[in-house]
């Protein structure tokens, strides 16, 4: 693996067309094979971005995901949706719920990665929402505790990754946004983890976000992934404070752009940010992306921010005398 | 006893005309209504969830917290000093508050939940609880650009939350309830929480009740000596709270939380009535307020009715094993 390799956090906003398509197909409006042409056409186009710009290690972009953990519940047995529930201010979603023992009806995610690893040479992460938080952004009304309700849920993520690592995949991204919710839980997290990841080959990822990493901080570097990807833009990587105060010991995914802003960072600034990571990170052990999923930017603000990510590096490889 | 609910209440419903409340708001925003034509929309909606409440077979019911956005910014957004910022995450939900930010002296410059009072009561002939959000808990949920430390912020608010209560007070509230979760999360903090509620209850006449969730009261020493009628307890989150019941004043009111407000699973009607008779042994039937274990606004509105349903019928269960 080279120095600085550049790759995404896994969501890219759906072109517009897309976004109509899915209102329609939702409202029984389209058949579900149009709508399917249509997400694969979106994910060619992000495949091709990502190479224009020059991108390391790719993400399919998720054009045929909605939520990252009701994608998953609509497609298992046991799981269901609930009514409306509030997120905040006006903003409401529907909840998964789990109703009975969690199967896998068939492969999830599979299809689309494949679809996205033939359309390039370069590797094509594999993209998965973790067993604790699919738990976490779930009611339950089956399990008798949120423990069995996890590991329950990991079997079912390991199959998907040892799907995605038989057709090929050299990357596996298993997100835990919700680890640091609850510092008391981490080692349930980290047990469930384990399920997903034993015995893979390919490189494992998580990325956590929205974190109090302070109260998890040394403690889920045990999580038993191979690289952690973290949000360091938008919190002026004071992230950097807490893993002065432990050795990381583990490889580290740096976001450099912050994903809930409009504005496009410049190639200066995101290399100032790398090389404050450089401090404590040695390049071999560092990839670069934007802090977290940009499915919430513009079409034209996402690949701004991917190139904003990608001069940056390219000005550090300079310095290094890497590039 | 007494039934009753915590607080929140789902603001939107199924079927025609469940989602009014969030299309007003959301025409409000895009400038398509006024603020006086979404004042009547909200009332609407108050006056159903009051209907609903009653239906259940509530014996006290709140105005359901419509207009609140959340605990913190409805109230803040009222007082001086103050300005709503960014989202952050409440305590362990998967709900998401706008952070007050304190940019000078914090003061109540009028009445702020008074007119709520007055136009749920004037909707029913049951008694209304009014519902204030506690000085400390809104102090710690916010920052502060101006004031020294968390306790300088906490001891004004305690000031303009005790002319608040002044205020529903003169307007013969039969009950006001307080507030403070965020005590169960934060016992550090449990000296100047007293300072805090000493300087918030004085001269206080109005019957008034504390209430917390997400967590148990072990360990804050002294708790029922605070000077409230009563306390609200979580019992789900907390159920180390049972242990605490054999200390608990025979003068005192407790608000019994044993729904789970956080999950769709339904409590059984024997879970209910068998957990209120355990209950009876230490604290009389007519001090038992019967709740949920915190608000509803968590729940789709189908499933909050059911769990008032519920605590009725485990009610009229009881009242059959008693007799």
């Amino acid at each position: 693996m080279g120095p600085l390799l550049t790759t995404s956090v896994g969501s890219f906003p759906k072109p517009p067309y897309l976004r109509k398509a899915r209102g329609r197909a939702a409202r029984g409006e389209m058949d579900r094979q149009e709508l399917r042409e249509l997400e694969l056409q979106a994910t060619r186009e992000w495949i091709e971005a990502q190479e224009q710009i020059g991108i390391d290690i790719l993400v399919d972009g998720e054009m045929d995901r909605g939520d990252m953990v009701t994608f998953f519940a609509e497609n298992l047995d046991g799981m269901g949706i609930s009514g409306l529930v509030r997120s905040y201010g006006n903003r409401y979603y529907r909840k998964p719920i789990a109703t009975g023992p969690i199967r896998r009806k068939r492969p999830v995610t599979l299809d689309t990665w494949k679809y996205a690893q033939s359309l390039t040479d370069k590797p094509v992460k594999g993209m998965l929402t973790g067993p604790y938080t699919i738990c976490d952004w779930s009611f339950d009304e089956y399990f008798p505790n949120r423990e069995a309700f996890i590991m329950n849920v990991a079997e079912f993520v390991r199959e998907e990754a040892r799907d995605l690592e038989a057709a090929g995949a050299k990357y596996i991204q298993i997100d835990e946004p919700a680890l640091s919710t609850r510092p008391e839980e981490l080692e349930v997290a980290i047990r469930a983890m384990g399920v997903v990841t034993e015995g893979l080959s390919a490189t494992t990822i998580t990325h956590i976000c929205y974190g109090d990493f302070a109260k998890i901080y040394p403690r889920m570097l045990d999580m038993p992934v191979d690289i952690f990807d973290l949000e360091m833009a938008n919190a002026g990587y004071q992230l950097l404070d807490v893993f002065a105060t432990h050795p990381f010991r583990k490889m580290l995914s740096a976001g450099v752009v912050d994903v809930h802003n409009h504005r496009i960072e410049g190639p200066d600034e995101v290399a100032d940010g790398i090389r404050r990571v450089l401090k404590q990170f040695p390049a071999e052990k560092l990839q670069v992306d934007p802090d977290c999923g940009l499915k919430t930017r513009t079409v034209e603000e996402a690949k701004d921010k991917l190139i904003a990510v990608k001069k940056g590096v390219d000005l550090v490889k300079e310095e290094l005398g890497v590039a | 006893m007494n039934l009753t609910a915590v607080g929140n209440y789902p603001k939107i419903g199924k079927g025609p005309g469940g989602q009014k409340l969030r299309r007003s708001i959301a025409r409000s925003d895009r400038g398509e209504i006024t603020p006086e034509e979404l004042a009547l929309v909200e009332e609407e909606v108050t006056r159903e969830v009051i209907e609903e409440q009653e239906a259940a077979g509530l014996d006290m019911v709140t105005d359901g917290m419509i207009r609140w956005d959340d605990g913190q910014t409805y109230i803040a957004r009222q007082l001086e000093g103050f300005e709503a910022t960014g989202l952050l995450r409440y305590f362990d939900t998967n709900t998401y508050y706008r952070q007050p930010v304190a940019r000078g002296p914090v003061g109540w410059s009028g009445p702020i939940t008074v007119e709520d009072y007055r136009f749920a009561a004037s909707c029913t002939s049951l008694p209304v609880k009014a519902i204030i959000t506690g000085p400390y808990t809104l102090a710690k949920l916010s920052r502060s650009e101006y004031h020294r430390d968390l306790a300088h912020l906490a001891m004004e608010l305690a000031d303009a939350m005790r002319r608040e209560a002044l205020a529903l007070e003169g307007e013969g509230v039969p009950l006001l309830q307080v507030d403070e979760p965020a005590i169960v999360r934060n016992k550090e903090d449990w000296g100047l929480f007293q300072q805090v509620m000493e300087r918030f209850t004085r001269d206080l006449e109005v019957k008034r009740m504390l209430y917390t969730w997400f967590g148990d009261v072990s360990g804050l020493e002294g708790f029922f000596n605070l000077d409230f009628d009563g306390f609200g307890l979580d019992f789900v989150m907390g159920p180390t709270n049972f242990d605490l019941l054999d200390g608990f004043p025979t003068e005192k009111t407790l608000g019994l939380g044993i729904l789970d407000a956080r999950n769709v699973r339904m409590e059984t009607v024997d879970q209910v009535s068998d957990t209120v008779i355990d209950v009876s042994n230490r604290v009389s039937l007519d001090r038992i307020h019967l709740t949920p274990s915190c608000g509803l606004d968590y729940l789709p509105r189908e499933t909050a009715i059911a769990k008032l349903r519920r605590l009725a019928e485990g009610a009229a269960a009881l009242k059959e094993t008693v007799s």
